[in-house]
Formats: C-alpha cells, sequence, structure tokens
C-alpha cells in the first residue's frame, strides 16, 4: 500500500517534469520573466546601491513568490479533463496525486529560486553574510509555494473565472512564507531567525495537513 | 404577531445590546492622553473580535460541510465570511481613524494592520471564488476547502503584534495582565458581547437568506423550460396523395 502510494505520487511527478522537459515553459518563459522583473526593480527604486542590498532579498522572495506560484498552478492547469477522468478512473490516490504534483512543482521552483538568487546576488550586491540559511529556506519556500499552488489550482479548476481568481487567492496566503523567508535571512542567528524558520516550517506542515485531508473532495469536483 | 416576535426576538435583544453598549461607551471615563478618541476601543476592538469569530465559524463550518457533506454547513460557512469581511472592513477603517487621532496617521507599514489587510484579501477571495460559481455542490467543496486554508492567514494576525513588536499595541485581552480601568473594561465587555449578540442576528438573517436563494436555485433547475428544436414539426410524408 505504502509502496503503491509512492508509486503513483513519483509517477505524477515524473509526468510533470516530462512535459516541462518538453515544453521548457518553466526555463525559456518563467525564468527569464522572473529576472526581467528583478531588473526592473532597480529602474523604479534606484540604483543606489545601499538601498538595493537592503531590499534585495525581500525582492527576490516578492519574485519568487508572485513568479513561482503560477508556475505552481500551471502543472494543474495543464491537463485536460480527459488526463483528470482518467486519473480518477484509473484509481489514483487523490493524496498521492497532491504529493506528486507537489514534488514536481517544488523541484521546478526550487530551480526557479536558484536561478533568482544567482540574478539577485549579480544585480544587487546582496550581503553574502547569512546566505548559507538559503540551504534551509529555499527549499521551504519551494515546498509551501508548490502545496499552495497545487490546492489552489484544484480549487478554481474548471472555472470560468479560474485564471484571474487564482492569484486572488494565493498571493495572500503565501505572505508567511514571503515574512519567514526574507527574515531569516536577513536576521540571521544572532537576530533570532529560528523562529521566522519555525513559522515557514509550521504554515508548510499546515499545508500539507490541508492538501491531504481536502484531496479527495477536490478530486471530486473536477 | 406572536409567531413575527418569536422571529425577532434576537433582533430586538441585538438592538437593546447595542444601545445598552452605547450608553456604556458614552459614560465611560475619558482617557487622559487621548480624549475622546479612546472611545473607539468600544467599536475596534469588538469588531476585530468579530472578525476572528467570523472566519474560525467559516473554518468549523467548512469542516463540518467537508465530514456530513450538507449544504447547510456551505451555507452558514459563506455567510459567517461574508459578516466577517463586513466586521474586518469596519475594524480596519475604525483603526486608521484612531491612527489618525493617536499616530497621526491613517495608514503605517504595522505588522496588526498589514496582515488584518491582507487577512481581508483572503476572505475577499473565499466570496470572489463563490460568486464564480453556480452549482451549490461544487460550490460547497471549493469553498470549504478555502475555508479551512484561510485559518494559516489568522494564526500571523492574532499574534503578529508579538512576534513584531511594532507600533500597534499588544492584545487588549490579556486575562493575566488587565492594564485598563474598571469602568472602561466593563464598557468593552458589554460592547463585545452586544456586537456578538448583533453577529448571531446578522449570521441568522443571512443564512436564512442563503437558504432561500438555494431554494430558487433548485427550483429554477427542476422547472423544464423550452429545449431548442421544440418548434420544430415532424413533417408529414405522403398527405398529399
Amino acid at each position: 500500500m505504502h509502496d503503491r502510494f509512492w508509486q503513483q505520487a513519483l509517477a505524477i511527478a515524473r509526468r510533470d517534469l516530462d512535459r516541462e522537459r518538453r515544453s521548457g515553459e518553466v526555463a525559456w518563459v518563467t525564468i527569464p520573466f522572473g529576472a526581467s522583473a528583478l531588473l526592473l526593480v532597480p529602474l523604479a527604486v534606484g540604483i543606489n546601491q545601499d538601498v538595493l542590498g537592503r531590499i534585495g532579498t525581500g525582492m527576490l522572495f516578492v519574485v519568487v513568490m508572485l513568479f513561482g506560484v503560477l508556475t505552481a498552478v500551471r502543472r494543474t492547469n495543464l491537463e485536460t479533463p480527459a488526463q483528470r477522468d482518467a486519473i480518477t478512473l484509473l484509481g489514483v490516490d487523490p493524496v498521492a496525486e497532491f504529493a506528486g504534483k507537489t514534488i514536481a512543482s517544488s523541484v521546478l521552483l526550487l530551480l526557479f529560486e536558484v536561478v533568482m538568487g544567482v540574478v539577485a546576488l549579480t544585480l544587487y550586491g546582496l550581503d553574502l553574510s547569512n546566505w548559507g540559511w538559503m540551504g534551509v529556506v529555499m527549499p521551504l519556500t519551494a515546498v509551501g509555494l508548490a502545496e499552495l499552488g497545487t490546492i489552489s489550482a484544484a480549487i478554481a479548476i474548471s472555472i470560468d473565472a479560474g485564471p484571474a481568481l487564482v492569484p486572488l487567492l494565493v498571493t495572500p496566503l503565501a505572505i508567511p512564507l514571503l515574512l519567514g523567508a526574507t527574515q531569516t535571512v536577513e536576521l540571521g542567528p544572532d537576530g533570532g531567525n529560528l523562529s521566522w524558520l519555525l513559522l515557514m516550517t509550521a504554515v508548510v506542515l499546515v499545508l500539507a495537513i490541508v492538501g491531504v485531508v481536502t484531496a479527495r473532495p477536490l478530486q471530486e469536483i473536477r | 404577531m406572536t409567531s413575527r416576535i418569536r422571529r425577532r426576538w434576537l433582533d430586538v435583544v441585538a438592538v437593546v445590546a447595542i444601545v445598552a453598549a452605547l450608553v456604556f461607551a458614552l459614560a465611560s471615563p475619558r482617557v487622559a492622553d487621548q480624549g475622546d478618541a479612546a472611545r473607539m476601543l468600544f467599536i475596534h476592538v469588538p469588531t476585530i473580535w468579530l472578525a476572528y469569530v467570523s472566519f474560525g465559524v467559516t473554518f468549523v463550518a467548512s469542516i463540518a460541510y467537508l465530514i456530513t457533506r450538507k449544504l447547510r454547513w456551505d451555507l452558514i460557512a459563506g455567510a459567517s465570511a461574508e459578516i466577517g469581511v463586513v466586521f474586518t472592513t469596519v475594524a480596519i477603517i475604525g483603526g486608521m481613524i484612531w491612527g489618525k487621532a493617536t499616530w497621526n496617521v491613517y495608514w503605517t507599514w504595522d505588522a496588526r494592520l498589514t496582515l488584518t489587510a491582507v487577512m481581508l484579501l483572503v476572505y475577499l477571495g473565499y466570496l470572489a471564488l463563490r460568486r464564480a460559481i453556480a452549482d451549490p455542490e461544487a460550490r460547497a467543496r471549493r469553498s470549504a476547502v478555502l475555508g479551512i486554508l484561510g485559518l494559516v492567514q489568522l494564526i500571523p494576525v492574532h499574534f503578529s503584534v508579538t512576534w513584531w513588536r511594532t507600533l500597534h499595541q499588544t492584545n487588549t485581552f490579556r486575562p493575566r495582565d488587565i492594564q485598563m480601568d474598571g469602568p472602561i473594561l466593563a464598557a468593552l465587555l458589554i460592547s463585545v458581547a452586544a456586537f456578538t449578540i448583533v453577529y448571531a442576528a446578522l449570521l441568522r438573517h443571512r443564512y436564512a437568506l442563503a437558504h432561500l436563494e438555494l431554494e430558487a436555485h433548485e427550483a429554477s433547475v427542476a422547472v423544464e423550460g423550452p429545449v431548442a428544436g421544440d418548434a420544430v414539426s415532424a413533417p408529414t410524408i405522403g398527405s398529399g396523395g
């Protein structure tokens, strides 16, 4: 049973990653779009290096939140109604489906975050003293946004107003992740960043629980 | 007449309670450093309290719907969220007016203010989702998931004043550390109770209205209207001989 669950989850994750490998949507569309957003910020707020150094980490995670979550939503929206019916009729465990989609989105979001991190470092001249924490913060942000994107996309699936609705549903709910990520890196251990890391971990866990509990009703509505 | 009174008893109690709260609020002593502006306390605290209560009820009713699949829980969740959005808006506007009197600004990037505005957006999204779906069952299932997700936001909102220690004062109700004069505390508690009764009355009315909307929807689906092509009749063959 346990093996079967992971088999299904990994099969769905592999399918989504294969689809990305073929289409290159994240690599060739989302990443350049995110990089251009990071490039636009200095043009809007001025090119003062002190200012850019101060806001850089925050801007990095704002871009990750706004663009990254679209990646997670897109994974679910790529499925046609016939494909969704096939998955349901094949008896795929809804929780395994949620886990598979979340795993695939997490991998893509992590890739997106790493590239955006390099771009932010280059453009904003960020202070690297606490960047070791990115090793923890980036995976947590990726998993949290992936969970949120997968759940929100499933809620808004097949609704005419869905594409307009999803950003409204996701963005406010992603605020704790954005705050946690920025504060953990900016404060460092001396500034008491562990409580922020704890907040992020708690949010990721709560989202995982919500995703697991609501997987079945969300599979029923499509 | 008696049945009408029986139906309206909660409304009557709500009106009496609000009048009593108003009297106590106006009769409470002036606060030395804030003057009459401090009386905003009697609106601001109850409205934000009821925002929590409303969204908490939405959360519980959403879980109840997913367990029982009875539409009445969805109607309660939706009704409570609508009222919660109204109370949150009043709390924010009241807080801004109070902020202008005490901090000399309507808005500041304080953690509590910002996260309360974000909470309002979460539930505006919830209401937008409900409006976007006509089918009651589909709407109920999708909304229930979002009603549960919304709780993620309530936790940082409530603890924001402790975590950040910014301009906004810490939580007003701290049972072990009450720093408020007796008459002001009494007026505040009466105000909270009165607003809670108003919430109950509004929820009752909104639920009844939602129930009527549901019945109207079911009736409109049940009515068999004309179908395209009804007017076309089959040609008669061979009648001309």
